[in-house]
């Protein structure tokens, strides 16, 4: 076989080489799409993102961003204001909206008291699972183990079945041509 | 004569749901004591009762659609969601816009269901493990229709109301879209269509044939439904984006969330299923994920339809949450009472060899399923909880989700990036670098371009890389099995699966697309005054009023790029007096152009300006198209890819020599599933 047959060539590109040349074109190429630099967020982005943080203060679970109700429409409207201004950075806005709006709340639970909860118990469910997984895979492999290497008898065994197999197949094969 | 034809609804209708509670209980007592007495005739009744279940449900709906289409008021449920004025396509969509008549849908659908197991299974019906089904669905069925006839009745007499009394009809949002017509019933088949796998493993646990015969019998009735499941979900999606006004298709709203956690579960349900097909293994686990599935059907329903969680679907408080909670506790534990008697037959012989294999990946799968579930519960409940140790107000939206479904995304495309090319047992490092080695260039390549056309943020851009990298893998598993077997190369378990996960590929890049890149703006346009904003002009070219006997609408006529002309605009539903926003989208490959009138005053008809909220969204319209597909996949998947294979058949191809020393497994190379397609 030569060494330019497609085929062969394929093989090499499979190699390490290729991989390790795969790793760093992706790794250049999130290099270049996270590090560039794409300007100062526009007054538009800051409202959005500042409204998609807000809860809907008549609604439950919506944020101020999705809802279209008048007191959504005025907490937007209130959100422009304080980024027009320029003043303000997000979280000041953030602030003084919650300081304003009668029960007006944040739409993320917060990292204390009870609210952890509500992120500690999902990685804790992960890790959960995940250990779970290791103990299992332990569990099988002691008892894959515990059967012994296969024999040479075995190997025997299937190899029988397998010719049996393939020779009826062909026996089949022959019957089926006309 | 009004009068006559007003009774007979009510009448009509309940007697349908008496027909069929009837039905549902004594088919239920009578075949359960046949099949432990052994009287075959009685079991073969069980059809007879299965078909007057369905009489009774039709009889129900049939009797209500009228009411619906005669406007007799006499009924309080058409009091509340009927209208003179309602067209009649929204008139018939009426019957599921709130409670009462949401439950007679569930209670046809399960009715429809019941009787296709029936009718499917004529041939077996003495087979006590279908008879044992039969009687779960009857159980099931005795439920709902109780709930139907007892205390969310939809024929329920209404107060005496005046000569030329005229309703509110349904909510104005459920009345100026078809898609209100599509998505619930759609959705429903969905939901109650797993119900008839969970009958059948609750079979399987009292006949204590918990083999895998059950599992076969019920493969295809668990992919339909979770193929409805995914197209309900899909087209509320985009009824939401149509209709809602704020661009977006999914919020994770708690109804939402309900229907999204028996999709979480019976996704990983239908893959572990395969592990258990194939080596006999992991029957407690999927015996658990289906009751799981089913239970977490009820509790969606219980946590939305009883009030407690207020979301823009809820309908009303408190009338059958006693029920609906009941009902799941009772799932609950019957479900896992029966596991546990049965314990000792469901311990499966065999050892999952290696992480590193199609089992271990189906695994971690679940794993990763379970948690997601696990996480949209807890953040759906979570106000509740803070509300019971704390006794105040929090809100738990999209942020929370967003941030913690956002790794488990990405490890799910990673794992569909990988599993496809792993072998069942065991699969070595050569022979992964070797078959992913072109679906990772898929993915650098997926990459490339998305750096290419403007793409930012590190999470945005792994997803890219790693949806181009599963979808590599898919298309390869796709190319090698056509080659093979030409057409037939696309269906069948593994190569339909792989259409289906080409779909749900395209959805994955849609959503992160159109969430990360979507830009808006305010606009404030004059008519005759060209306003430029992200690569479009807009022309305000009149505001005009629309005025229907049902609505007050201001249009807004807005010229895009000098070409056609769409018009958003605020509608006002006379009976309703509330306004609601219209959109207006123009739809293309590349991104979306979404047109909605700022605010909820309506614009003065003839005024020269108006306030428009408009919406960039990039891709959005594949997430329709990754929809279409995973239908496509899982139709292809449902039937048998080449003629059923033998069990003694070896699961791949021949190694070409004899194997000179027996120290190496052979099983290590070998393994390629691609031509066993189912």
């Amino acid at each position: 076989m030569s060494t330019s047959t497609p085929s062969d060539l394929n093989r090499r590109a499979k190699g390490w080489t290729g991989w390790v040349l795969l790793i760093l074109v992706a790794v250049g190429l999130i290099v270049v799409g996270t590090t560039r630099d794409t300007g100062p967020r526009t007054p538009d982005e800051r409202i959005e993102a500042i409204s998609k943080r807000l809860a809907c203060p008549v609604c439950q679970g919506e944020s101020v961003y999705e809802s279209r109700n008048t007191a959504s429409n005025q907490i937007r409207e209130a959100i422009r204001q304080g980024v027009d201004e320029g003043r303000l950075s997000d979280e000041q806005i953030i602030q003084q909206i919650t300081v304003a709006y009668e029960g007006e709340e944040l739409l993320v639970p917060t990292g204390s008291g009870v609210e952890a909860l509500a992120w500690a118990l999902p990685a804790a469910a992960f890790v959960l699972g995940a250990a779970g997984l290791v103990v299992a895979f332990r569990r099988w492999q002691r008892s894959a183990r515990s059967l012994g290497a296969a024999t040479p008898e075995d190997y025997e065994l299937v190899a029988r079945a397998l010719a049996l197999e393939s020779s009826e197949e062909q026996q089949d094969d022959a019957r089926d041509r006309p | 004569m009004p009068v006559i034809a007003v009774s007979l609804n009510g009448a009509l209708g309940h007697a349908g749901l008496l027909l069929m509670l009837a039905a549902a209980f004594v088919g239920a007592l009578s075949t359960g004591f046949a099949i432990v007495v052994g009287n075959r005739k009685g079991i073969r009744q069980a059809t007879v009762y299965a078909w007057m279940i369905l009489a009774g449900a039709l009889l129900a709906v049939i009797a209500m659609q009228r009411a619906l289409h005669t406007r007799d008021y006499s009924l309080d449920y058409i009091q509340k969601v009927g209208s003179n004025s309602t067209p009649g396509i929204y008139n018939v969509a009426a019957m599921w816009s709130a409670l009462e008549g949401s439950i007679l849908l569930w209670v046809l659908v399960l009715a429809g269901f019941t009787a296709a197991v029936a009718w499917r299974f004529r041939k077996r019906a003495d087979d006590p493990l279908v008879a044992w089904a039969l009687v779960v669905m009857f159980l099931v069925c005795t439920f709902f229709a109780l709930v139907s006839f007892g205390p969310a009745n939809p024929f329920a007499a209404g107060a005496t109301v005046p000569v030329g009394f005229d309703g509110r009809g349904p909510n104005p949002l459920l009345q100026n879209h078809i898609l209100v017509l599509f998505h619930p019933p759609i959705l429903y088949l969905g939901y109650v269509g797993f119900t008839v796998p969970f009958a059948f493993a609750i079979a399987a646990l009292i006949t204590g044939r918990v083999g895998e015969g059950w599992l076969l019998e019920t493969r295809r009735w668990a992919l339909f439904s979770w193929g409805f499941l995914t197209i309900g979900i899909l087209l509320g999606g985009w009824w939401s984006y149509e209709v809602l006004g704020w661009s977006g298709v999914w919020a994770w709203d708690p109804v939402e969330n309900a229907s999204l956690l028996p999709w979480l579960t019976g996704t990983a349900y239908i893959h572990s299923v395969l592990v258990q097909q194939r080596r006999g293994m992991l029957r407690v686990w999927n015996l658990s994920l289906l009751v799981a599935t089913f239970a977490l059907t009820i509790l969606g329903t219980f946590l939305t339809r009883s009030g407690i969680i207020n979301s823009v679907h809820a309908f009303s408080a408190g009338q059958i949450d006693g029920y609906l909670l009941g009902f799941f506790g009772l799932v609950v534990v019957v479900s896992l009472g029966l596991i546990a008697w049965r314990g000792d037959r469901l311990r499966s012989p065999g050892a999952i060899d290696s992480p590193l294999s199609r089992e271990g990946a189906f695994l971690a799968n679940n794993v990763i399923f379970t948690v997601f579930a696990f996480i949209v519960l807890l953040g759906t409940v979570f106000p509740l909880i803070v509300e019971a140790l704390q006794d105040r107000r929090t809100v738990v939206g999209s942020p929370y989700f967003d941030r913690l479904s956002m790794p488990i995304g990405l490890a799910l495309l990673f794992l569909m990036a990988v599993a496809p090319v792993l072998p069942w047992r065991k699969a070595s490092t050569e022979l992964l670098r070797e078959r992913l080695f072109w679906p990772a260039w898929c993915g650098v390549g997926a990459l490339g371009v998305a750096v290419a056309v403007g793409a930012t943020g590190w999470a945005p851009l792994i997803a890219f890389a790693l949806a181009g990298f599963a979808a590599g893998s898919a298309l390869r598993q796709i190319a090698l099995a056509t080659r093979r077997q030409g057409w037939r190369g696309l269906v069948g378990r593994a190569n339909g699966g792989m259409v289906v996960h080409l779909g749900v590929i395209l959805v994955a890049v849609a959503l992160v697309a159109s969430n990360a890149y979507t830009e808006s703006t305010e606009l404030h346009l004059t008519v005759g005054d060209p306003v430029e904003w992200g690569g479009h002009t807009f022309e305000l070219v009149d505001i005009v009023a629309e005025t229907t006997p049902r609505t007050d609408v201001a249009r807004a006529n807005v010229r895009l790029d000098d070409d056609r002309i769409y018009g958003p605009a605020i509608t006002t539903y006379l009976q309703m007096g509330q306004p609601i926003g219209t959109p207006s989208v123009r739809t293309g490959l590349t991104h979306d152009v979404y047109l909605t009138i700022a605010g909820t005053n309506a614009p003065v008809a003839g005024s020269d300006s108006a306030v428009l909220e408009v919406f960039r969204k990039p891709l959005i319209l594949w997430l329709w198209i990754g929809g279409l597909l995973m239908a496509v996949g899982t139709v292809l998947s449902a039937f048998p890819g080449r003629r059923r294979r033998n069990p003694l058949e070896p699961v791949s191809a021949m190694v070409p020599e004899p194997v000179e020393s027996p120290v190496e497994s052979p099983i290590e190379t070998r393994g390629e599933d691609v031509v066993s397609g189912d």
